[in-house]
C-alpha cells in the first residue's frame, strides 16, 4: 500500500463535515449573531478570519514537525506530508490577507495597516512559497526533500522573529485593535467555524500528501525494464 | 480602537465569505482534479 | 576551521575584482532610489538608512550566489567534503568571509549615503556595530541557502527568493537602528533593535552550522 493512504475514505469524510460546521458556523455568525458595539456588521468576517489564523498556524507547525520527521527518519511519507502542509498553509494564508484587507478597508479606510500578525502572515506566504519553488527546481527527490525540510525549519523558527520585530516597528507609530479580537460573547459559531476549517485543512493536507506520494513513488522506482533491451 | 459605529459593510462581510468559499472549493477541485491524474 | 578561512580569504582576494563590482552596483541603487524619490532633501534624509540596507541586500546576492562558486566550477563541493574539513567549519568558513565582505560593502557604501541623502552621522561606533550585525545577518541563512542554490535550477531567482522574506527582521532592525543613528535617537531605542540583531545572529549562526552538513551530504 502507498503511504498516506491508509485511511482511503477518511479525507472525504472530513470534507463533508467540514463543510457541514462551516455552513452551519458561518449561517449562526451571518444572521443569528448579534452586530458588534463598534465594528457593527463587519466583525462577522472574524467569524471567518479567527478560525482561518488558528488554522493556518496549525498547518505551518505540521509542516516543521513533518521536516524535522523526516530530517531523522528520512521516510519519505513525511516530505510528502510536509509538501501538502507547506502548500495548504499557503493557501490559508493567502486567504488570511484577503480577508484582512477587506475587513481593514471599511474599519481603517485602507487596504493593509501593517497589523503584525497579518504582516508577519504576508512573510510567511513568501517565505514558503520559496520553499515549493525550491521543491519545484531541484530534480533529485533526495536533495530536494532534505534541503525543503532544512529551509522549512529556518522558516518557521523564524516567524515568532518576525512576527515581534514587526510588532516593535509597528507599535511607534499607531497604537490599533488587531482585526483577530472577537469581543462578541457569541462563541459558538468561532467554535464550528474553527472545527470546520480544522477538518477541512485536514482532509486537504491527507489528499495533497497522497498526491505527493503518488508522485514520489513513480519518482523512486527504478526504470522500467523495457530499458534493458535497450542496453543489451 | 475608533469611538465610532461603522454603518453597513454587509458588502465587505460577504465579499470575505463568499471569497473564501471560493478559493477553497476552487483548492479543492485542484486537488481532486490532480489526484485523478496521478492515479 | 582556520585553514577554512584562510582558503576563503586568498579566493576573495584573488576576486576583488568582482568585490569592487559590486559596490559599483550597490552605489547605483542608492542612487536610483534617490531619482525613485526624487531632489527633496528632507525625505532623502528621512529614509537614507533604509535606502542603504535595501541596497546592501540586493548586493548582497551578488556576493552570496558566488560563494560556492569555485567549489561547483571544480566540481569540488564533493572534493572538500573528502578533506578533513568538516562540513560545518566550510560553513561557517564561507559564512565569515561572506559577512566580512559584507560589512566592507556596507562601510563602503557609507560615505555615498552621506553624499547623496544628506544623512550623516558622528556615531561611528555604533554604526560599524549595527553594519556588522545587519551583514552577518544576511550572511548566516544566506550562506546555507547559496550552497543549495548552486546546486539547483533557476539559481540567480531562487537565491534571493528564500533570503529575502527571512531576514525581514534583520531588514528591520538594522534600518530602524541606523535611523535612529542618523536621525537621532532621544529614547534611545537603538539598544533594542541591536538586541533583536544580536539574538538573530545567535539564533541562525548555531542553526545554519547545524543544518548545514545535511544539505551538502550526498
Amino acid at each position: 500500500m502507498l503511504p498516506n493512504e491508509r485511511f482511503p475514505k477518511l479525507p472525504y469524510a472530513l470534507l463533508a463535515l467540514g463543510v457541514l460546521c462551516l455552513l452551519a458556523g458561518s449561517y449562526l455568525g451571518l444572521f443569528v449573531a448579534p452586530p458588534e458595539h463598534f465594528m457593527g456588521q463587519v466583525q462577522r468576517i472574524m467569524y471567518v478570519h479567527v478560525p482561518t489564523a488558528w488554522n493556518d498556524m496549525l498547518a505551518f507547525t505540521f509542516a516543521f514537525f513533518s521536516a524535522v520527521i523526516f530530517l531523522f527518519k528520512s521516510d519519505f511519507k513525511w516530505d510528502a506530508r510536509m509538501e501538502a502542509a507547506i502548500e495548504v498553509g499557503i493557501l490559508f494564508a493567502f486567504l488570511l490577507c484577503c480577508q484582512g484587507a477587506i475587513w481593514a478597508k471599511p474599519t481603517w479606510g485602507v487596504w493593509w495597516d501593517w497589523d503584525p500578525r497579518l504582516t508577519t502572515t504576508a512573510v510567511l506566504l513568501f517565505a514558503f512559497a520559496g520553499i515549493l519553488a525550491l521543491r519545484r527546481f531541484v530534480d533529485d527527490p533526495v536533495k530536494r526533500g532534505v534541503w525543503s525540510a532544512v529551509a522549512t525549519i529556518i522558516a518557521y523558527v523564524d516567524v515568532p522573529i518576525v512576527y515581534f520585530s514587526v510588532r516593535w516597528w509597528n507599535s511607534l507609530h499607531q497604537v490599533q485593535s488587531s482585526p483577530s479580537t472577537v469581543s462578541s460573547q457569541f462563541y459558538l459559531p468561532l467554535r464550528l467555524n474553527a472545527f470546520g476549517v480544522l477538518f477541512l485543512m485536514t482532509a486537504f493536507i491527507m489528499l495533497r500528501a497522497r498526491i505527493a506520494s503518488r508522485r514520489l513513488a513513480s519518482e523512486l522506482v527504478p526504470p522500467p525494464a523495457d530499458l534493458a533491451g535497450e542496453l543489451a | 480602537m475608533t469611538g465610532g459605529y461603522i454603518t453597513g459593510g454587509w458588502g465587505f462581510v460577504w465579499a470575505a465569505y463568499g471569497w473564501t468559499a471560493l478559493v477553497l472549493t476552487v483548492y479543492a477541485v485542484s486537488l481532486f482534479v490532480r489526484l485523478r491524474k496521478v492515479r | 576551521m582556520i585553514t577554512a578561512l584562510r582558503k576563503e580569504f586568498l579566493l576573495q582576494w584573488r576576486t576583488r575584482a568582482q568585490a569592487v563590482a559590486v559596490f559599483v552596483f550597490g552605489a547605483t541603487a542608492l542612487l536610483l532610489f534617490s531619482f525613485a524619490i526624487g531632489p527633496n532633501a528632507a525625505a532623502l534624509r528621512q529614509h537614507a538608512a533604509g535606502f542603504l540596507w535595501l541596497g546592501l541586500l540586493l548586493s548582497s546576492t551578488l556576493t552570496l550566489s558566488e560563494t560556492f562558486h569555485a567549489e561547483m566550477e571544480n566540481r569540488a563541493l564533493e572534493g572538500l567534503l573528502l578533506l578533513p574539513v568538516s562540513p560545518r567549519a566550510l560553513y561557517y568558513g564561507k559564512a565569515v568571509a561572506n559577512a566580512l565582505q559584507l560589512i566592507l560593502l556596507g562601510i563602503a557604501l557609507v560615505p555615498v549615503m552621506v553624499v547623496l541623502y544628506d544623512a550623516g552621522t558622528t556615531r561611528i561606533p555604533m554604526l560599524l556595530v549595527v553594519i556588522a550585525l545587519g551583514a552577518a545577518g544576511i550572511s548566516a541563512p544566506g550562506t546555507l541557502y547559496s550552497a543549495m542554490t548552486s546546486q539547483a535550477r533557476a539559481k540567480q531567482t531562487l537565491l534571493p527568493l528564500l533570503l529575502f522574506p527571512l531576514i525581514v527582521p534583520v531588514l528591520l532592525a538594522s534600518v530602524k537602528a541606523t535611523s535612529l543613528i542618523i536621525l537621532g535617537d532621544p529614547m534611545g531605542q537603538a539598544q533594542a533593535w541591536i538586541s533583536l540583531l544580536l539574538a538573530f545572529n545567535g539564533i541562525y549562526w548555531s542553526l545554519c552550522g547545524l543544518l548545514f552538513d545535511r544539505v551538502v551530504e550526498d
